[in-house]
């Protein structure tokens, strides 16, 4: 298949799928920002630190595509194993990465002590988690990247897979352009508190679907 | 408790007669096909229904007080809604409990919580998310777009005043909030009244994400004494746990511990949606600095927790007022009054109550009250 109807071909299925992407990505990506309230610019560099990590995700998975071919349709029991730690894994870094928004890095104390240590480690977690983030997103099996992955696996090589994966990303991408407008809410005080409940909240609903998914699997064995 | 300052106001009972008039004329006709149906039971239903409802607005134009006379009513919906509900499904199924098949069917009664969940997935995907009917079918009367339409004409007046006089569900814990002389558990952090908008937050992005009622399936506490999933698995039994938990917590447990209705304060998400039309109603309730002491009693009837020393040095209550009028009837110096937006505050204090109550009242006969009397004519039937 040529290259560029290879490209063009993975850029219309980001774009057209992009709607179904951002609603599967939207539960931790819209809170994230509401949460750290920056500004309109500061919140599409964290939005951009996502999509990174997103885009990571992509690859990585990319290379599973290629690696294991057309043998991607995995075992259910091994899809529900991927399923579950995946959402645990989310439900964890989300309950943590919401205590960690409570710690500023200013110490309390003027040497370094465990309680200062605890807050500059908070901070660079919280540095770091949009990319995590991003990059657990873009593990997550939903549709519109399933048929990405299957697609890039018929594609030829490792290149062409990758390749395949990046014009996808950016087809999907344009849809999450509009979430920067989350920066204009920084003013309400409010809007925080409420987007680190949500993240509580949502920790909680992850954690018990991976406790479902999990069950399922340890109690077929 | 601190004295009324200003001399209690009473309406001459002509002058009351007369402004109840619209009511009993508007009551007479939504009840009037009841009183033509035959058998004894749909007429006494709806004799009582209306009886009921109009002395209980009479009473609301003869001693000025809207909240003690709105609670008698609302806790009666809260009380009959679930009689008149659980007897149909009954009939149809029954059984309280609904199996998956049924629900993917489309026999699912549909909710106006629902509704905050559905704009997402409706606008990215084009879809309906919650698995009931469109429209009515013969099984099913309760359907999407009946409920919606009806929900939305409502909100346009009444703001987050359907939380007052629309919700079937709210009557409930206001029943038990009023048990109690005195609250045992007198201070809540006040951090607690943002939960419901982090609920709404969150089932809006997971209902757009998973394209499923998110709330109806793991958090609604109504789900214990309206419908739920039948237990057939080890999930549903969490949901079934879930439902029970949360419905004994918030709907009985606290409210007899706060007097306050803690259900509607910190979790419920149609709640938090609601709020934001209390911006685009033409009704809301202000707080005159000029006569505040403060006193702080209009701060503890307030049953949402919508009044803070915040919002009384801004003049109004949060935007999570249900525009009860609690704190109206506390205020002992009629610092708390009714307003219309765009009006003088204070100035017509009793005029915007009274356009208000019109609308609000209507709405509570043709709605409300047509559960009541549904569920009275079930009693009644049983007893005649």
């Amino acid at each position: 298949m040529p290259l560029t109807a290879l490209m063009t071909e993975a850029l219309l299925l980001g774009v057209s799928s992009g709607p179904v992407c951002l609603a599967s990505c939207t539960p931790v990506l819209i809170p994230v920002l509401a949460a750290e309230q920056k500004s309109p610019r500061g919140t599409g560099a964290l939005l951009a630190q996502f999509l990174g990590g997103r885009l990571a995700g992509y690859l990585a998975f990319a290379c599973l595509a290629w690696l294991v071919g057309l043998s991607l349709q995995l075992q259910p029991r091994a899809h529900a194993l991927i399923y579950g730690l995946a959402d645990l894994g989310l439900a964890i870094f989300l309950a943590s990465y919401a205590l960690a928004m409570r710690a500023h890095p200013a110490a309390s104390c003027d040497q370094p002590c465990p309680a200062a240590r605890a807050r500059l480690f908070a901070h660079r977690f919280r540095s770091f988690a949009p990319v995590i983030l991003g990059f657990v997103s873009g593990l997550t099996l939903c549709p519109p990247f399933v048929a990405a992955g299957v697609r890039a696996a018929e594609s030829g090589g490792l290149a062409h897979s990758l390749l395949f994966f990046l014009c996808f990303f950016f087809g999907t991408s344009i849809w999450f352009a509009p979430s920067v407008g989350l920066g204009l809410l920084r003013r309400f005080a409010a809007v925080g508190v409420v987007a680190r409940l949500t993240l509580f909240l949502l920790a909680g609903y992850y954690g018990y679907l991976a406790l479902i998914v999990l069950g399922r699997v340890v109690l077929h064995d | 408790m601190t004295d009324r300052v200003l001399p209690t106001p009473r309406r001459s009972i002509g002058k009351s007669l007369l402004l109840t008039l619209p009511i009993l004329l508007w009551s007479l006709l939504m009840f009037s096909r009841s009183m033509i149906e035959p058998g004894r039971a749909p007429k006494l239903a709806a004799a009582a229904t209306l009886v009921f409802m109009v002395a209980l607005f009479f009473q609301m134009m003869r001693t000025l007080e809207t909240h003690r006379w709105r609670r008698y009513f609302f806790v009666a919906l809260g009380f009959l809604f679930p009689v008149g509900f659980i007897w149909q499904l009954y009939a149809l199924r029954g059984s309280m409990s609904i199996p998956v098949e049924r629900m993917l069917s489309g026999d699912t009664p549909f909710c106006f919580l629902a509704i905050p969940m559905m704009i997402l997935p409706a606008a990215v995907a084009g879809t309906v998310i919650f698995p009931g009917s469109i429209l009515p079918t013969a099984s099913n009367p309760h359907a999407i777009a009946a409920m919606v339409a009806l929900w939305f004409a409502a909100t346009l007046v009444l703001g987050k005043g359907w939380c007052s006089y629309g919700c079937f569900f709210g009557g409930i814990e206001e029943g038990f909030s009023a048990i109690p002389k005195k609250p045992r558990i007198r201070r809540l952090d006040p951090r607690w009244r943002w939960m419901p908008w982090a609920v709404l937050a969150a089932i809006v992005l997971l209902s757009a994400a998973t394209l499923e009622p998110v709330y109806c399936m793991w958090l609604c506490p109504f789900k214990a004494v309206t419908e739920y999933p039948a237990v057939r698995s080890f999930e549903t039994a969490v949901q079934m746990g879930i439902f029970i938990t949360l419905f004994a917590g918030l709907v009985v447990v606290l409210p007899l511990l706060t007097k306050k209705r803690t259900q509607c304060s910190f979790l419920c998400p149609f709640g938090a949606f609601q709020s934001i039309f209390n911006k685009t109603g033409a009704f809301d309730i202000r707080l005159d600095q000029s006569k505040c002491t403060p006193c702080v009693l209009c701060e503890k009837a307030c049953p949402t927790m919508s009044i803070t020393p915040e919002a009384v040095a801004a003049g109004k209550p949060l935007m999570s007022c249900m525009k009860c009028g609690a704190c109206v009837d506390a205020c002992v110096r009629d610092a708390a009054v009714w307003h219309i937006k765009g009006t003088e505050v204070g100035a017509s204090s009793e005029r915007a109550r009274l356009m208000y109550l019109y609308s609000a009242w209507a709405f509570a006969v043709m709605f409300g009250g047509s559960i009541i009397a549904g569920a009275l004519e079930k009693l009644f039937g049983l007893m005649v």
